[in-house]
C-alpha cells in the first residue's frame, strides 16, 4: 500500500519555487513581463538544470497546406471540397471579429482563412478596434447573453454603438460575403446598405437564456443579417432569418491534435510523474468551478475503491484568475494526499504536452455543468479515447451516450461510467472508435470549409433579399 | 471471324455510370418538442428537409455507428423521453421502403399517433432533452469517377467518399421514385445483371455503418466480375 503521507503531485505555471530554481525569461524581448513557467512542485524538490520543453512558448506553428488533410480525410474528401470552391471562384469573404489573438474564434479563423484562401476563395480578416470601455461593455454583454445579470445602460448602448461606427467608417466591405462573429461588431450590418454582399452573424455564444434586456438590444441588429449560425441548435433563438448549424471543429494538424511520436508521449509523462503502466483518468481544462474539478476528484475517488487508476487534472487559468486560483486551492484540498492525482497548472502554450497527455490516457473526463461545445471533448473523441462528459450545452451534439461515449449527470454517475470503462477495455474501444469517427465526419476543420463553401454557394444563388 | 473484330467484354455497360456525390447545410428550423404532443405537432407541420435530414441525412452523419441507431426521432423517443416501445417501432422505420419524404413522414406520424391513442399519458410528459427540427439544404456535385466497365465501377465504389455511396445507396430512391438505388438501377439497366442488381438493394444500411456497406458492394460486384 502507498503512504498516505506521500503528497500528490501539483505542477504549476505560478513562480512558487524557490528563487534559484526559477528559469530565466527566454524571449528575446526580455523588457516585457516575464514570462510565468510552468513549475513542478515535486514532492522532492530537485533543482533543475535546463528548461523542460514545456516550459517555454513554442514558436507559432505556420498553418498546414490544404492538401496536408488528405491523409486524415482522403483525396476524395478533399475532391468535393475543390469542386465546391471552383464553383465560387471569384467570390470573397470578410471575416470579423474582435480579437486576432487568444480565444477558439481567433484560434479557428487562423486556420480557415488561409484554408479559404487556398481554395481560391479570398477572405480576409478584419478586427475591430476599440478603448477599454468598449471591452469592458462588450464583455458584460457576453455574460449576459450567457444567462447573467445585467444592467444595461443608455451609456453603455452610447459608447457600443460608437466604437461600432468608427469601425464601420474605417472599414470597407466590398467582398461578396461578410461574416460578423459574435455580438462584438453586430452593429456594422449598418454597412450592409451600401454593400452588395449577403450578411451573416455568427453566433459562438450560447444564445439559449441570454439576458433579455442585452439581447433585446441585440435583437434589431441581428434581424437585419441574411442569416445566423450557431454553434448547437439549443442556441439559436426565434428569428425572422434562416439559421444554420455550424458546429465548432477543431484542426486535425495544430499542435493541440496532430499525431505525436510514441517516444515524446512517454518524454511527456515521465516528466509530469505519470505512470503509464497503469490506467490513467484525465481531465484537461482551467481551473474554473463550471468545469466541476472538484467533482472529477470526487469521482475518482470513489471509483479508485474499486479499480486502480490515476488522475490527472492539467489545466490552466489559476495563474492569472483569481478564481482560478482559488479552484485550485479548492481542488487540492479535496485530492489531499494522494501520490495518484497529478494536478497541472499549465501555460497556454502547452498544447503539444495535452495532446500528449491525452493520448496517454485511458480514458478522458469532462464533467462540466455548464459548456459552451466543449471542444476538450472533440479533442478526446478524435484521438479514439473512451469518453465520459456532462451532458450538457453542446456535449450531447458530440457524445452520443454509449456510442460515441458516455454521458454523466453526477459525480457519482461519473464514478460508475469510469469504473465500468476501466473493466469493459473492448467497449471502451469500440466507443473511442466511434467517437473518432463521429469527430471525422463532423466535427473537424476540413467540414468546416465544406460548411463555409455551402453557405455562400446556398446564400449568393438566392440572390440578394 | 475477322482478327480485327471487336470483342464486347462480358458486362459491358450501355452507358457510364457518373459517380455523383451531395453536401449538406444543416438549418435550425423554428419548430422544437419537448412533449410527444409537441413532437407529433412539430412532426405534421415540419418541411419536407426536415423529415430528409432526421430520417435519411442523419444515416450519414452516424455512418459510422453499427448499432442503435436509425433516425433522429427514434434516438429522442429513448434518450429523451424513455420511450423504449416507441422508440423501437420509430426505429423500424426503414427509409428504403419510401420513395417519398410525405409517405414517410405520414408514416412516422400514424407511429406516435398510434403510441398516443394508448397511452394518453404520454402526450405531455416533459422529455429530459428537447427535440429541435432541422432541416438539411443540399447541393449535388459530381466526382471525377466515371465507369465506363464494371472493373471501373468497382474501382469507383472503393474510390469514391462515403458522402458518395450515401448519396447513390440511400438518398437516390427519393430521385428516381423507386424501391432502388442508382447503383443497381445502372448494374439492371445497363450492364443487365439483374442478380447483381437485387442482390445490392438487399443490403442492410442499418446494421452496418456506410464503410460496411461499401465493402458489400464492393465484393457483390467483384462476384460479378469474376
Amino acid at each position: 500500500m502507498k503512504s498516505q503521507t506521500a503528497t500528490n503531485r501539483q505542477f504549476s505555471s505560478r513562480p512558487s519555487a524557490a528563487p534559484e530554481e526559477a528559469l530565466p525569461d527566454l524571449r528575446s524581448d526580455g523588457d516585457k513581463k516575464p514570462v510565468q513557467f510552468a513549475q513542478p512542485v515535486p514532492a522532492t524538490p530537485e533543482r533543475r538544470k535546463a528548461p523542460r520543453s514545456w516550459e517555454t512558448p513554442p514558436a507559432p506553428v505556420a498553418a498546414p497546406p490544404f492538401d496536408a488533410y488528405e491523409s486524415i480525410v482522403g483525396a476524395a474528401e478533399l475532391d468535393e471540397l475543390r469542386f465546391l470552391a471552383r464553383e465560387l471562384k471569384g467570390k470573397t469573404i470578410k471575416m470579423v471579429n474582435s480579437t486576432a489573438v487568444g480565444g477558439g474564434v481567433a484560434e479557428m479563423l487562423n486556420r480557415l482563412v488561409p484554408l479559404l484562401g487556398e481554395l481560391e476563395v479570398p477572405t480576409h480578416w478584419d478586427v475591430i478596434t476599440g478603448g477599454n470601455d468598449f471591452f469592458e461593455i462588450t464583455k458584460g454583454f457576453h455574460n449576459a447573453l450567457h444567462g447573467a445579470p445585467y444592467e444595461l445602460t443608455q451609456a453603455a448602448r452610447e459608447i457600443f454603438l460608437s466604437y461600432n461606427e468608427q469601425n464601420r467608417q474605417r472599414m470597407q466591405f466590398n467582398e461578396d460575403l461578410i461574416v460578423i462573429h459574435d455580438p462584438q461588431p453586430a452593429a456594422l450590418i449598418g454597412a450592409r446598405k451600401d454593400s452588395h454582399a449577403r450578411w451573416i452573424w455568427r453566433c459562438h455564444i450560447d444564445l439559449s437564456n441570454p439576458n433579455p434586456q442585452v439581447w433585446g438590444f441585440l435583437r434589431p441588429y441581428i434581424e437585419q443579417f441574411d442569416a445566423a449560425i450557431f454553434s448547437s441548435q439549443s442556441f439559436a433563438r426565434q428569428l425572422p432569418i434562416p439559421q444554420y448549424l455550424f458546429y465548432p471543429c477543431i484542426d486535425p494538424l495544430s499542435e493541440k491534435n496532430k499525431d505525436l511520436d510514441e517516444n515524446f508521449v512517454q518524454k511527456v509523462c515521465d516528466e509530469f510523474g505519470v505512470d503509464r503502466s497503469r490506467p490513467i483518468v484525465t481531465q484537461v481544462s482551467r481551473f474554473d468551478r463550471l468545469k466541476d474539478p472538484v467533482g472529477v476528484v470526487q469521482a475518482y475517488k470513489q471509483a479508485k475503491k474499486y479499480v486502480d487508476c490515476q488522475l490527472v487534472l492539467a489545466g490552466g487559468g489559476a495563474s492569472d484568475d483569481p478564481e482560478g486560483a482559488i479552484v485550485l486551492k479548492e481542488v487540492k484540498e479535496v485530492a489531499g494526499n494522494d501520490p495518484d492525482i497529478i494536478i497541472l497548472d499549465l501555460p497556454p502554450w502547452c498544447a503539444l504536452e495535452i495532446n500528449a497527455l491525452q493520448r496517454a490516457s485511458t480514458i478522458i473526463v469532462q464533467k462540466s455543468l455548464k459548456e459552451g461545445f466543449g471542444l476538450t471533448v472533440t479533442e478526446a473523441l478524435w484521438k479514439g479515447k473512451p469518453t465520459i462528459a456532462g451532458a450538457v450545452g453542446g456535449i450531447p451534439n458530440q457524445i452520443i451516450h454509449k456510442l460515441t461515449g458516455m454521458l454523466v449527470h453526477s459525480v457519482e454517475g461519473c464514478a460508475y461510467q469510469i469504473r465500468y470503462l476501466l473493466t469493459h477495455p473492448e467497449f471502451a474501444a469500440q466507443m473511442g472508435k466511434n467517437g473518432r469517427e463521429h469527430v471525422k465526419e463532423n466535427f473537424l476543420m476540413t467540414t468546416n470549409v465544406r460548411r463555409w463553401l455551402l453557405l455562400l454557394r446556398i446564400l449568393l444563388t438566392q440572390g440578394k433579399a | 471471324m475477322s482478327s480485327t473484330a471487336q470483342i464486347t467484354p462480358p458486362h459491358q455497360p450501355a452507358k457510364p455510370f457518373y459517380f455523383n456525390s451531395s453536401a449538406h447545410l444543416l438549418r435550425i428550423t423554428a419548430l422544437k418538442a419537448t412533449t410527444l404532443a409537441e413532437f407529433l405537432e412539430a412532426l405534421r407541420a415540419c418541411p419536407e428537409d426536415s423529415i430528409f435530414q432526421h430520417a435519411f441525412r442523419t444515416l450519414q452523419e452516424h455512418h459510422f455507428i453499427r448499432e442503435g441507431f436509425s433516425n433522429d426521432f427514434a434516438h429522442w423517443a429513448l434518450a429523451g423521453l424513455n420511450q423504449a416501445g416507441l422508440a423501437e417501432q420509430l426505429a423500424n422505420v426503414d427509409v428504403r421502403e419510401y420513395t417519398s419524404l410525405a409517405e414517410l413522414r405520414d408514416r412516422f406520424i400514424q407511429i406516435v399517433e398510434e403510441h398516443l391513442k394508448n397511452n394518453p399519458g404520454d402526450a405531455s410528459r416533459v422529455a429530459d432533452e428537447t427535440f429541435y427540427f432541422c432541416a438539411s439544404d443540399i447541393v449535388m456535385m459530381p466526382t471525377k469517377f466515371v465507369a465506363q466497365s464494371m472493373q471501373e465501377f468497382a474501382n469507383g465504389l472503393r474510390e469514391v467518399s462515403v458522402h458518395s455511396i450515401h448519396h447513390h445507396f440511400i438518398e437516390a430512391r427519393l430521385r428516381i421514385k423507386l424501391m432502388s438505388n442508382d447503383f443497381s438501377q445502372w448494374l439492371l439497366e445497363d450492364v443487365g445483371l439483374t442478380e447483381t442488381a437485387r442482390t445490392l438493394n438487399r443490403i442492410d444500411i442499418y446494421t452496418g455503418t456506410l464503410e460496411d456497406v461499401r465493402r458489400q458492394v464492393v465484393r457483390t460486384v467483384e462476384r460479378a466480375l469474376a
